[in-house]
């Protein structure tokens, strides 16, 4: 029923723009606008049936059943579909590149070592092509990240809708992006010798960062080095550092740099995080666990290890949130719920699996009081669709982001358009 | 005199030389062959015979007499396969095969050297002769016996032309992407080529002969020198990487009626029974593994349960095979050191091998396979004297070789100086300067390599011992150094003994203190301990002065208190060195025990016991079962299955009297699923690169059955996949469709009515796009060349077809040669084989099925067709069907018009539709791919699950088999906890022709068997002190290293810091 249901929502979506053309940014409504008879799904509370929330300027102002809707209010019915808080792909390079193969539409990775300096919000490009057909399937926010060795540089909060980076950033620097030289148990001696020093070489990079703003202060003639003023809240703990670590003894080592040096940690990755849940727990290190869909590790780990995952780390107590991007490049960041979804099928809640894809990511990357849940205050980045949006065949029928309406094409739907056009030529010749 | 010395062509200058020798061996124990045993027996030996040998045998006036009474005599050990590296000579070279990995026409006694590293190493183990190989190449050339003895070369070779050798691989990118093969399905397309080019070189060869008029063909060595194994008269040896391999040199073999030899890779107890069948001579390796490195919880997560299995299964392989009734030889071959060879042997006679097995392996069975059994073999009168004699039984452990003789040459290893000496001595020395004389102990130990310490004979502490260096014992001299600082004298002494060793109490010595003073030493036995014995044990935990650092710590210390071992590499080798003397011994002594589990199927984690075997007839009912044939969706079915097949389908089903009832109630049911695109199961390379077509290449020569991902799959719903070549060639090689009856072997897995196939690819793989810079010239490099090249090679074939044509029905001139990539193409055109084809943009759609057409061919399946919902009226005329990826693009400039609409669009304008996985991850979930279906295009659900099943079966022209659930079909069915095309279900059961392969249940046993079998084998190692190999070093299955992945179709991952798990596209 789901399914017959989409296709006419699909089609009648056409219905509204048959002539291609890329998609415009929304423009903040003038008026309030409620949505009613939804089934509510605010994350941070249980499901609310026939409901109707509000939002003003690009932020909630009502959410529940007995909700007074403004007068001036623009009223969408909602009969039969269900609301949901946008979903947010923690890890991705959304906006730095374009085509996977073709060098010049990357921007993710800069020269050098040491990059704490850059930040992917300036890089992303607005009019991606990968943008719209990403949030179609209800992703509406992504970390866009740098890669690279040692720091990256920051990582940044972003929307999935605006005419510039500045329109999209959410958070800047959300995270710095750290890659630790760790060297896996079955390394030679020559590889663990080079990680090693290459460690060192980050560690006194810490330190140098730590010992710059005195040396600044005592001495007026002090250099000025933009590397080193990047550094500041990162070392100061106050930005998290992501990490990528998957095995046990990339994890260890991980956790123990960060406490070593006292800095706040993200872990990413996280294959064998359930071995090491006791070390996450005691020092609050949340994962961004990446991805569901997964091999596993090692020939003798169980089939569905990486499926299970979700629910181990749930049971086990460890913070975590789900992102596929180990498994889908950026191209298909899209396919961020159905991650989720085969979490729920190998264990975990459907309310811990949307929680995973929203809230937590929130919470985890230091957005939670703007977006992953709804409820009054926060933005408006959230979407309507035709059921649960972990199931392949739901359709997002509508989204906001900021409060701003989301046009749900895409170059991919407007070649579907074209090409529909040519069948329908060929079959009145 | 029929054992005078050898008459010899060279002249003589000068006075001669007589080097006649008669020797008399007396008081031997002589086993003259295994099982025959005489007493108090004598050896003769005239020159370099044995003359006589027995009880009985009269010494001659004047011999020279040897007593070794209480010893016993063996046939000389023949080493069954030793290789060296040989070159062809230019001119050899120039008239040789066109492709230089076949060296047939080598022959390794053009080139040997002495090598007596190697020859004085196997002499201390036993061994007089050894086969000696060529080592480089597919066809590698021909060996040669040899003796070990240090006579020159030529005078050493026993038999100069044994046999033939090869191997069926290449070392992993052993030669560059454009060197061919560079791959293993390469490789043996290329060997198999030059066979059939043998074949044909007799044959035109002989109609040249019997017709001079005709053109006169090639001469060619390599094809000549391949005539005697063509003809089955010289036997072809084939190097094996695993036990898959050696099924792979069977077929091989029967392909060209080749008289097989093996050389084992130590897996064979993994199939036992089947290569047992083979009935084909084995080379087995003793080179036992060293256990997996489980010293830390770090090191041991990654442990498998292979690994550990194969630790502890592999030093009874040669036992199992002898036990099987299989022909086998030993070899040292595989050995870090050669000087290991008889220990090892003798864990392999612990492990189970007979003794005498062991004795005819190394001895008789060799000198009849090799040709040499008129030389060696047995102890008899008129063949070498060439013999090892030991102080008890040869695999005894604590048997000693005490001389070896290699055609009447002695070599002598027990009883050297060095043991006579070993032992406590007490040193009275002078100095340094006017110190006065001291008393120094001195120990002395060793018998290969000798070790001296020395400590003031009042001063029992550790600090106070002194390593001596370059100790060395020439000429009863034995002299070393040592630094002489705690002793007042700061800088190096220099020490030399003369040892008189009839009367130890009137040796002598001099040393020579760091200024040149130089004193006298007096020397006499003592009785003293040198170290007491408390003093000893407390050492032991302890840090070692770094003197001392080449003794190893204990190995049998536990392993608590042992460090990671970091860089345990090095630290080995030095361990063996260490070892020569305590340790070897404690080591020596320890019984190795028996392996703990018996062999599965793969060995390992998840492998089955024995093969698994159908249900009877079976009934599963109250299913809501998703036919995928003219049934539709079944809500509360019932499938009943008998022999394998389906029985009935249906709503309202009689259950046979007799079956069992299974109930599903809850439950859905559909076909197995069938992945149309996959390169998983193979460790063939999955591409052959190097040439732009390689149509002569199989991908069903190198099924891998123990891939891992096979299982994965199964537990995804997958019983059907098609393992296709790569993309890097626009006709590339034959695919192969295959079974996941997981835990049978390679060709078991084969779906035998699979018609055949074969890749082709266009677009930026095929012309090098993002192969990288240099890869610029190979033809094609635009889409306009990959039409052009593909067109081509169309005529080639039709040109081919019609002179063989014309030549079987006249029989005259010379005979077409047979070209195996023309033949594939030429199954082409006569429908045989189909096309699958990976193609992305609608241009290069148009012009590949073009070219088809006008060749007259119909294409079996476009892979991946991105674009083809742009052109799907052609397609659908051209009558092709369509692979594709639900929803993936932007991975590379010609998929930045992909749409995940494209199957919708296809399906609708009426073309077959499939998704497939091409990823060993996403196969797993092909499902939810389906799903995609319904999602992006509205396909009904029913109609989106035949998008792998029944739309893949009618691609692969087997949908008369399997792909949806009808009576006749296969029993291939998938059990699922909810609706197939939901997120949330998760498969139950996987069936493959009525045997269940997988299920929940079942895998939960497994997963708890194989977890406490790793623990118990990993606690096997701790607790036994097992030698545990370095960090980094695996087991050194070469099959591992190569890619179950599309390499080229690999787009570039510039954020090099994720593992994509191998996406290939």
């Amino acid at each position: 029923m789901v399914r017959i249901l989409s296709s006419l929502v699909l089609l009648a979506g056409f219905a509204n723009s048959v002539y291609a053309s890329d998609e415009i940014p929304g423009s903040q409504p003038k008026t309030p606008i409620a949505i009613t008879h939804a089934v509510i799904h605010p994350v941070t509370s249980g499901v609310i049936e026939d409901a109707t929330l509000v939002f003003d300027k690009g932020k909630i102002t009502a959410v529940g059943k007995e909700v007074a809707i403004p007068p001036n209010a623009v009223v969408i019915d909602a009969k039969g579909q269900h609301l949901y808080p946008g979903m947010i792909e923690a890890h991705s390079q959304i906006g730095l590149t374009e085509v996977a193969s073709l060098r010049p539409s990357h921007d993710f990775r800069e020269t050098g070592e040491f990059n704490p300096n850059v930040s992917a919000h300036v890089a992303v490009n607005p009019d991606s092509e990968l943008i719209p057909v990403t949030r179609l399937t209800g992703v509406l926010a992504a970390l866009s990240a740098p890669s690279g060795p040692r720091i990256a540089g920051n990582g940044s909060l972003i929307v999935m809708d605006g005419w510039t980076y500045e329109d999209m950033t959410v958070s800047p620097s959300a995270v710095m992006v750290v890659n630790l030289p760790v060297s896996s148990p079955s390394d030679n001696k020559e590889r663990k010798d080079a990680a090693k020093k290459e460690l060192e070489e980050l560690e006194e990079f810490i330190e140098k960062s730590r010992r710059y703003p005195e040396l600044r202060k005592s001495d007026a003639n002090w250099p000025y080095d933009i590397r080193l003023e990047a550094m500041q809240d990162f070392v100061n703990g106050k930005q998290p550092m992501l990490v990528e670590a998957d095995t046990m003894q990339e994890i260890e080592s991980a956790v123990a740099f960060s406490n070593k040096h006292k800095l706040k940690m993200i872990l990413l990755g996280g294959s064998d995080a359930a071995m090491c849940a006791d070390l996450l727990k005691k020092f609050n290190i949340p994962v961004i666990l990446s991805s569901v869909h997964r091999l596993p590790a090692h020939r003798h780990d169980a089939y569905d290890a990486a499926y299970t995952l979700p629910a181990r780390l749930k049971e086990l107590g460890v913070t975590f949130c789900i992102s596929g991007s180990a498994r889908e490049e950026t191209w298909n960041a899209r396919n961020l719920p159905y991650h989720a979804a085969t979490a729920v099928g190998f264990g975990l809640s459907q309310e811990d699996a949307l929680a995973s894809v929203t809230l937590w990511p929130a919470q985890i990357l230091g957005v939670a009081d703007r977006m992953g849940s709804l409820e009054v205050g926060k933005d408006a980045t959230l979407f309507l669709s035709t059921g649960n949006p972990m199931e392949t065949a739901t359709q997002v029928s509508k989204a906001y982001i900021l409060g701003k309406p989301v046009d749900l094409q895409s170059k991919q739907t407007r070649l579907y358009q074209k090409y529909q056009s040519k069948y329908e030529q060929l079959q009145g010749r | 005199m029929t054992n005078a010395a050898p008459p010899v062509s060279q002249h003589t200058e000068g006075l001669r030389e007589p080097k006649d020798q008669l020797i008399a061996l007396t008081g031997l124990t002589i086993v003259v062959k295994p099982g025959t045993q005489i007493e108090n027996g004598t050896i003769l030996i005239r020159n370099h015979k044995i003359e006589a040998i027995g009880a009985d045998v009269t010494v001659p006036a004047g011999a020279e007499t040897i007593d070794l009474k209480g010893k016993t005599a063996y046939p000389g050990l023949i080493d069954g396969f030793t290789s060296t590296a040989v070159e062809l000579s230019e001119a050899a070279s120039a008239q040789g095969y066109w492709n230089n990995n076949i060296k047939s026409q080598l022959k390794v006694v053009d080139g040997l050297k002495a090598e007596e590293d190697v020859n004085s190493a196997l002499r201390s183990q036993g061994v007089v002769a050894r086969l000696v190989a060529p080592s480089t190449g597919v066809i590698r050339g021909v060996s040669a016996v040899i003796q070990t003895g240090e006579t020159p070369v030529e005078e050493a070779i026993l038999n100069p032309m044994v046999m033939m050798h090869g191997r069926l691989t290449v070392d992993r990118r052993g030669g560059s992407r454009d060197s061919y093969p560079n791959s293993p399905m390469g490789a043996v397309a290329l060997a198999r080529q030059a066979m059939y080019d043998a074949q044909w070189y007799q044959q035109v060869w002989k109609a040249y002969q019997e017709n001079t008029k005709l053109a006169i063909p090639e001469r060619n060595l390599a094809l000549e020198a391949l005539r005697p194994v063509v003809n089955g008269r010289m036997p072809l040896m084939l190097e094996t990487q695993n036990e898959l391999f050696a099924f792979r040199a069977d077929l091989f073999a029967k392909e060209f009626g080749v008289k097989l030899m093996l050389l084992g890779s130590g897996n064979e107890y993994r199939r036992l029974d089947e290569i047992a069948q083979l009935k084909c001579p084995i080379v087995v390796p003793v080179s036992f593994p060293e256990a997996p490195n489980v010293s830390t919880p770090e090191l041991a997560s990654v442990v498998t349960l292979e690994s550990l299995m194969h630790w502890d299964h592999a030093p009874e392989n040669p036992g199992r095979l002898s036990k099987a009734g299989v022909t086998i030889m030993l070899t040292s071959n595989g050995l870090k050191d050669r000087k290991s060879f008889l220990k090892q042997l003798k864990l392999a006679v612990e492990r189970g091998l007979n003794e005498d097995k062991a004795l005819e392996a190394l001895t008789v069975t060799p000198a009849a396979i090799y040709g040499v059994e008129t030389e060696l073999g047995t102890l008899e009168a008129g063949k070498l004297a060439s013999f090892v004699v030991t102080d008890g039984k040869l695999f005894a452990k604590k048997t000693k070789i005490v001389e070896t003789w290699t055609g009447g040459a002695r070599h002598e290893f027990e009883n050297k100086p060095s043991e006579e000496i070993a032992g406590v001595w007490s040193m009275k020395i002078d100095g340094p300067a006017d110190s006065g004389t001291k008393e120094l102990l001195l120990e002395l130990k060793g018998d290969e390599k000798l070790a001296a310490k020395i400590r003031p004979a009042d001063k029992t502490d550790a600090e106070a011992v002194i390593t001596l260096k370059s100790v060395e014992d020439v000429s009863g001299i034995l002299t070393g150094q040592f630094e002489s600082k705690t002793l007042g004298s700061e800088g190096t002494t220099r020490l030399s003994l003369v040892i008189n060793r009839a009367e130890p109490a009137q040796s002598l010595g001099t040393i020579v203190w760091p200024n040149g003073d130089l004193r006298r030493v007096e020397l006499s036995p003592s009785t003293t301990e040198f170290m007491p014995k408390k003093e000893t044990e407390k050492k032991e935990g302890e840090e070692k002065p770094e003197a001392e650092q080449e003794k190893k710590p204990d190995d049998e210390k536990k392993p608590e208190d042992e460090k990671p071992k970091e860089d345990a590499k090095p630290d080995g080798e030095k361990a063996d060195e260490g070892k020569k003397d305590g340790d070897k011994k404690k080591d020596d002594d320890k019984p190795s025990i028996p392996s703990s589990y018996p062999v599965n199927y793969p060995l390992g984690e998840y492998g089955v016991e024995s093969p698994l075997k159908p249900a009877a007839v079976t009934a599963f009912t109250n299913a809501t079962i998703w036919t995928s044939g003219p049934e539709g969706i079944i809500p509360n079915g019932t499938l009943i299955i008998d022999q394998g097949k389906v029985l009935a389908v249906g709503a309202n089903v009689k259950i046979p009297a007799g079956a069992v009832v299974v109930d599903l109630k809850g439950k859905n049911v559909t076909a197995g699923l069938i992945d149309c695109h996959s390169h998983i199961a193979t460790d063939g390379g999955v591409n052959e690169s190097a040439q732009a077509i390689t149509a002569e290449v199989r991908v069903g020569d190198f099924i891998d059955c123990d891939d891992i991902d096979i299982y994965r799959q199964l537990a995804g719903g997958v019983t059907t996949s098609n393992i296709l070549h790569g993309s890097a060639n626009p006709i590339g090689g034959q695919n192969q469709v295959i079974k996941f009856r997981w835990g049978l072997n390679d060709s078991q897995m084969k779906f035998a009515q699979a018609p055949q196939g074969i890749k082709c690819a266009l677009g930026e793989n095929v012309k090098q796009s993002n192969w990288g810079e240099r890869f610029s010239s190979r033809y094609p490099q635009t889409r306009m060349g990959v039409e052009q090249i593909v067109a081509d090679e169309f005529e080639a074939a039709k040109s081919y077809a019609r002179e063989w044509a014309q030549w079987n029905q006249s029989k005259k001139g010379l005979p077409p040669r047979r070209d195996l990539e023309l033949d594939a193409i030429v199954e082409i055109l006569e429908k045989k084989r189909w096309i699958h084809c990976h193609s992305y943009r609608q241009d290069e759609i148009i012009a590949f099925l073009r070219v088809l057409e006008r060749n007259g061919v119909t294409i079996g399946s476009l892979q991946h067709i991105l674009e083809g919902y742009k052109v799907a009226e052609v397609i659908k005329a051209h009558g092709a069907t369509a692979s594709c990826f639900s929803d993936w693009w932007a991975y590379k400039m010609e998929v930045v018009d992909s749409i995940p609409y494209d199957g919708a669009m296809m399906h609708q304008q009426g073309i077959i539709v499939s998704f497939n996985s091409d990823d060993a991850e996403l196969a797993r979930r092909l499902n939810q791919e389906a799903a995609k279906a319904v999602k992006y295009g509205g396909v009904s659900p029913e109609e989106a699950l035949k998008f792998v099943t029944l739309n893949p079966a009618k691609q692969l022209r087997i949908d008369q088999y399997v792909g949806s659930l009808e009576p006749g079909k296969h029993a291939d069915f998938i059990v699922w906890s909810g609706d197939p095309l939901s997120n949330f279900s998760r498969v139950e059961q996987s069936w493959i022709e009525g045997t269940k392969y997988f299920d929940l249940q079942t895998d939960a046993a497994m997963r708890k068997t194989s977890g406490d079998q790793r623990q118990a084998l990993i606690q096997k190692i701790l607790s036994g002190g097992t030698k545990m190999r370095g960090a980094g070093e695996d087991d050194g299955d070469p099959s591992a290293y190569w890619p179950r992945h599309d390499e080229f179709c690999h787009h570039s991952h510039d954020h090099d810091d994720h593992d994509h798990g191998g996406h290939s596209h």
